[in-house]
């Protein structure tokens, strides 16, 4: 079974201004195809590109996590894919369902950015509503509400008013709407953000929970480590774009990138002309940090190191991290606008 | 069942606003002022204490129509908790027609308070109680109310809180005036007469509702008023409405 982000699906038909109804892939829980959205200012008529040609499959039941920086477009694909905003072209489904059909949010649960709630009801009487608006009997919903609420660490205070929720609770508040009502697909944007470290931790327990439980979980957060301990796969977001998708399995199977040497007592000032470019260093005070590409190459910068004098106080071998694939991708994005720019002045 | 839990939720959020409370209290109080006003009205205090009471029914069902009514799409969009709604199984028109309903509900509680707070004056004053004139003229308000209420909807829908708030009262004051904008009319050339007649068309026909003077006098309308009055008040906000739900359907949440 193929579940590239690319090729092999039919592309809309870039002529139509809507999300179009067409048939997604069973397989995949969430797909989108060439989601495009542009915003166009109402008074200097300035377009601005959020999305573009954006491709997304996430497979069903697996946590995928988008990760980019402030304006890459998480929210925006999150929006679109929850009916609040509409694409300018491109078409998306969630469990095979369009999603310009309101039936595609039947299985769908939602935790927007920084949440916000009706100041005039309890915790339990919105859970119950958003319970019962998403399909749940009102017995059900009620059950549910209260079950959740306590499961969300809520339950001591089930007559409080919204308004005098902390930002914490509120957060926890959402994460119970999102779930209480068994949703197949969960989208959670920035679930993390706002909560203390016990707070994360209830958050990442939830998220695991969920996946044990079969429940696709698409989620956005800054927070690297985090997402590398969740994901299945992510996919990082530059400028409206897919820059590239990981899959945390295969990054946790590769073998040592970069090791890092620790040493003080002769200063090494500079590296050998034949491993410029494979050794990077560094001072901090008395320390030298070298940072070797490879492990072999390694061997022979210890080996150099100890001849000069140099007292080795570790040695790190460094695997590849999310963050490291990351920075070196939003590089690679700051490089080629770089290059765009340069070729468009020297083209004018 | 959808349009039921919305209703219920826009019904709480009215009822447990603290302008709802203060409007009944100040209406209430301004019908036992009518008291102090008898001794300038010759004997006719029963006349000005139903006219001033029913007029408060609609005076201050209005304020809140305008104060909660006229921001309650506008306030969720604003507060961006219309994103839990919308996000979930909800088709847009459904969630407007809740938002009207629930605001309806909330109206007719204050109606019937304030209607409930005159019959205790006029017993109070006379000995007698009206109860038929007071109730017709408490009915043809929430009727009234309710046409209002679409359309602070509708507003609601497309623009900001305070302009929205501004069309309400715009089309509340035109929508009273509109038999005389008809009389009106009739001095004009033919094309602009016609022209004005689709104006006075479009708003709503308010004088329609206003029964106060008759209760005033201890009389009821015919039967055939309150039914046309009723389907008058269903055809328009259904109208109303309906163009609010097109318009609502395009609106993008950023």
């Amino acid at each position: 079974m193929t579940r590239s982000l690319s090729g092999g699906a039919p592309r809309p038909d870039p002529g139509r201004p809507r999300v179009q109804n067409a048939t997604g892939d069973p397989d995949a829980a969430i797909r989108a195809r060439g989601l495009s959205k542009v915003y166009r200012s109402q008074w200097t008529l300035k377009r601005t590109v959020a999305l573009a040609d954006l491709d997304l499959e996430v497979r069903r039941g697996e946590v995928f996590g988008c990760l980019g920086p402030n304006g890459a477009g998480k929210t925006t694909t999150f929006k679109i894919l929850t009916g609040l905003l509409r694409a300018t072209r491109g078409a998306a489904w969630i469990m095979g369902v369009p999603i310009g059909d309101v039936a595609s949010r039947r299985p769908l649960g939602f935790l927007p950015e920084q949440p916000y709630f009706y100041d005039y009801l309890t915790g339990h009487e919105y859970l119950a509503m958003v319970g019962q608006l998403s399909g749940l009997q009102r017995h059900d919903a009620d059950t549910r509400a209260r079950r959740w609420f306590e499961r969300v660490g809520l339950g001591h205070r089930p007559r409080l008013m919204l308004r005098k929720y902390s930002k914490g609770m509120l957060q926890r508040l959402g994460l119970a709407a999102a779930l209480l009502h068994d949703p197949e697909v969960v989208i959670l944007d920035e679930p993390m953000s706002g909560l203390d470290p016990f707070g994360r931790r209830d958050v990442r327990e939830l998220i695991q929970e969920q996946r044990a439980s079969g429940v696709t979980v698409l989620f956005s957060s800054h927070i690297l480590p985090d997402a590398e301990m969740l994901c299945d796969r992510a996919a990082l977001l530059f400028g409206g774009r897919v820059q590239r998708v990981i899959t945390l399995g295969e990054l946790q199977k590769q073998g040592i990138q970069h090791v890092e040497i620790r040493l003080e007592g002769a200063p090494i000032l500079e590296v050998p002309p034949p491993w410029s470019g494979r050794v990077e260093r560094e001072a901090h005070g008395a320390e030298t940090v070298l940072r070797v590409e490879g492990a072999d190459l390694a061997q022979d910068v210890l080996r150099w190191v100890m001849e000069r004098g140099a007292r080795v106080l570790a040695v790190e071998p460094q695997r590849g991290s999310l963050e490291g694939l990351f920075i070196a991708a939003a590089r690679q994005v700051d490089a080629s606008g770089r290059d765009g720019e340069d070729s468009q002045r020297r083209s004018a | 069942m959808i349009v039921v839990v919305l209703a219920q939720n826009t019904f709480r959020e009215v009822v447990r606003d603290k302008v709802l409370l203060g409007t009944v209290a100040f209406g209430l109080a301004l019908m036992l002022l009518t008291r102090l006003l008898s001794p300038l009205v010759l004997g006719e205090d029963l006349r000005l204490t139903v006219d001033l009471g029913l007029s408060s029914v609609t005076g201050f069902g209005m304020l809140i129509v305008v104060m909660v009514g006229a921001s309650l799409v506008g306030k969720e969009i604003d507060r961006r908790t219309i994103y839990n709604l919308l996000s979930r199984p909800v088709a847009r028109p459904l969630y407007l027609v809740g938002k009207w309903m629930g605001l309806c509900a909330a109206l007719w509680v204050v109606a019937l308070m304030l209607g409930a707070g005159l019959q205790a004056i006029l017993l109070w004053i006379a000995g007698t109680s009206r109860l038929l004139p007071v109730l017709s003229g408490i009915y043809m308000a929430g009727l009234e109310l309710m046409v209002m209420a679409s359309l602070a909807v509708l507003f609601s829908a497309l623009s900001t809180p305070v302009l929205s708030a501004l069309y309400t009262v715009a089309f509340f004051c035109a929508g009273s005036w509109s038999y005389d904008l008809r009389l009106f009319a009739a001095k004009f050339p033919p094309v602009l007469a016609s022209t004005i007649e689709v104006v006075a068309g479009i708003l709503p026909n308010l004088p329609l509702f206003n029964v106060r003077t008759l209760a005033a006098d201890g009389l009821s309308p015919p039967p055939f008023h309150f039914a046309f009055a009723t389907l008058y008040a269903l055809l328009y906000a259904g109208c109303v409405l309906s163009l609010a739900a097109i318009a609502f359907e395009t609106r993008e949440f950023k």
